[in-house]
């Protein structure tokens, strides 16, 4: 019997073993100290940090989503925003008359549904013109919401929750709060995520991407397949748009406009498209990334003698956010087309198999 | 119905410029089956650089127009060799996204120029005022862009027909490998797919700027309403394309003049092409002209 604590490598030998979600003991241990570690995190933190992770853990929803729509099914979307954005404003409708455990999976329904009808061209066209379908959707999302008077025409719509269960919640413990239920909303999605596509669904994605025709020899449905694919997506992005509107206490269309559909492609790329880590990795590096350059226009504006070579009407701000993104997407799909999960990967089989070299 | 006609005539001259824009898109996807997502950038720089030629180095104004076009046409040439040269091979949904990553770099770049916000105007060159028939009038500004078109139009049908290099482009649309096979160099076909697309890019965006003036959301908007205008043409039509263009330009104007009563806050003329777009796809996914695609295994 080998011992399962110092396990190397891969010895599986039946199917049973390759469907497991752990590996090793290891990993299921390191998982654990993991989940305690981020619970135990924000009582360590400012309000300020816990806020920047709150909007990464969002992120990461909106991100899981679109890894099972571009990462998976490997259709291209560039209307995350938008679908996330349904959510939101589901939210903010529904918000007053109901409990926040509903009104959060109502907004991923709907957009599901809306995933749907977006999607509607895959069962007759391949991916290429599924991009297009979901730029037009993100044009007219946004388009619609400035018109209708029912959302503020995409001024902010508050969306208040003052207390859960009789735990009030106020602009101290505000944070905090939202904290644990993010996390608790993202370990879901993270293990509904898993075991969905590590079945027999999940399969079927993977097949239909790499090889339709193939696929449908095998008796898959390729447009069904990718339909749900476009459904499921946009679940996630509806889910975390909920979050969204209750951790901001308001809506805004400018949080899901094009731009930010193309962020949430850029999270899904540097952080390697197609997985869990990555989902993570992803969000939280593109968030720092924002932080850094909006502190890094912040002292430039700042400096005087920077600030005459810059000529009048340049805003830095604007300019250094699409910059860095852009670059970091092209980068990282030229230099590592598998994101940071590829180097989380390298360093994990290096402690995994040390002292040994493989 | 003088209403209508006048609609009609504007509409012709907008969808006019996107027929424009769409021609060089359309050849980028006829000749590598990449979507360029970063075509609406490569119009506001074509027309940001003719009129930083015109109104700062004070050149005239159909030799900046000549040099911005060179110079966006070069621009195209160098993001095929840096960017996109490296990417053969890979998955063309990576390339894809590639585009879209270096749409927001040059975003970001304009941004860092004067021309991020603000409206400009080139120098006037054309005689205010414009040409009347049976209560219909039509522009000067707006007969170049008509007129622009059609020479390019021409051009490209001369080009595609005639010239080996044109029918050597379009044999490397139809089967990489058959062409590879017979001595086309796929790799100049794909850098001067990427230059010419480039070059209409500019031409459309100087043309757009001569009609409305300069915005960067704009000239923007003009590469987003391209792809609605492909995709009504059909992807990997040419004629698709300049049909596509004038359909969405003449829909948008009528929009603008009969149904924007009917909204509040108006701006139908915005997502009417968007809207037209998802309805092609769900009823008529290849567009007016496209080729359908059929697998056999």
């Amino acid at each position: 019997m080998r011992n399962p604590w110092a396990q190397t490598g891969n010895y599986r030998t039946r199917y049973e073993q390759d469907v497991t979600i752990f590996a090793t003991y290891r990993e299921i241990v390191s998982v654990v100290l993991l989940l305690v570690a981020l619970g135990l995190l924000p009582l360590l933190l400012e309000r300020s940090q816990v806020l920047v992770l709150n909007f990464t853990f969002i992120y990461a929803i909106a991100v899981l989503g679109l890894n099972i729509t571009t990462g998976y099914a490997g259709l291209i979307s560039v209307g995350q925003a938008a679908f996330v954005g349904v959510g939101a404003y589901t939210v903010a409708l529904t918000a007053p008359h109901l409990p926040f455990w509903l009104t959060v999976p109502m907004g991923g329904l709907v957009a599901a549904g809306f995933g749907w009808i977006v999607g509607l061209p895959s069962l007759r066209v391949k991916h290429l013109y599924l991009a297009l379908a979901t730029l037009a959707f993100q044009e007219i999302f946004v388009w619609s919401v400035g018109r209708i008077p029912a959302l503020a025409q995409g001024a902010a719509i508050p969306v208040e929750m003052r207390n859960f269960l009789g735990y009030e919640i106020g602009f101290r413990n505000h944070n905090h709060f939202w904290y644990y239920v993010i996390l608790l909303v993202l370990l879901l999605m993270v293990m509904a995520w898993r075991n969905l596509l590590r079945g027999k669904y999940g399969r079927a994605l993977i097949a239909v991407r790499d090889n339709d025709r193939a696929a449908d020899a095998m008796g898959m449905d390729p447009g069904r397949t990718k339909l749900l694919a476009f459904a499921l997506g946009a679940f996630y992005g509806g889910i975390a748009g909920g979050l969204l509107a209750y951790f901001q206490r308001a809506v805004v269309i400018e949080e899901f406009t094009l731009a930010k559909s193309v962020t949430f492609l850029a999270m899904a790329i540097v952080g390697g498209l197609g997985t869990v880590v990555g989902s993570l990795l992803g969000p939280a590096f593109i968030e720092y990334l924002r932080l850094g350059m909006e502190r890094l226009s912040e002292a430039i504006k700042n400096n005087p003698s920077v600030q005459q070579v810059i000529p009048a009407g340049v805003d830095l701000a604007s300019a250094l956010l699409p910059l860095a993104f852009g670059l970091v997407i092209v980068l990282f799909l030229m230099f590592e087309p598998r994101g940071l999960y590829n180097w989380w990967r390298l360093i994990r089989s290096y402690f995994r198999t040390w002292p040994f070299k493989y | 119905m003088g209403n209508f006609l006048q609609f009609l005539v504007s509409g012709v001259a907008v969808g006019s410029i996107y027929a424009l824009a769409a021609l060089g898109f359309v050849l980028i996807y006829k000749s590598s089956r990449v979507i360029n997502f970063a075509h609406g950038q490569f119009i506001a720089i074509g027309a940001f650089a003719a009129y930083a030629l015109a109104a700062w180095a004070k050149l005239p104004f159909w030799l900046a127009a000549l040099l911005a076009i060179l110079a966006t046409a070069l621009l195209g040439f160098a993001v095929e060799r840096v960017f996109l040269k490296r990417m053969v091979g890979q998955p063309i949904i990576s390339v894809i996204m590639v585009t879209i990553g270096l749409a927001s770099v040059l975003d970001g770049l304009l941004y860092l120029t004067p021309f991020g916000s603000g409206n400009f105007s080139y120098p006037p060159f054309l005689p205010p005022g414009g040409l009347s028939l049976g209560g219909v009038s039509i522009s000067y500004t707006q007969l170049l862009a008509i007129g622009f078109t059609a020479v390019f139009l021409l051009l490209f049908t001369w080009f595609f027909q005639r010239s080996t290099l044109g029918v050597s482009m379009r044999a490397v649309a139809d089967d990489q490998m058959a062409s590879m096979s017979v001595g086309v160099s796929v790799e100049r076909v794909f850098a001067l797919a990427w230059a010419v697309a480039g070059l209409t890019a500019a031409a459309a965006g100087i043309v757009v700027g001569t009609v409305s003036g300069l915005n960067q959301g704009g000239l923007i908007g003009i590469g987003l309403a391209v792809f609605p205008a492909v995709i009504l043409g059909g992807l990997d039509s040419v004629l698709g394309a300049v049909v596509g263009g004038v359909i969405i330009g003449v829909l948008q104007q009528l929009a603008a003049g009969y149904l924007n009563q009917f909204v509040p806050g108006g701006g139908t003329e915005y997502v009417l092409p968007f809207v037209v777009l998802l309805v092609t796809l769900w009823f008529k996914p290849y567009g007016l002209f496209g080729i359908e695609e059929i697998e056999r295994v």
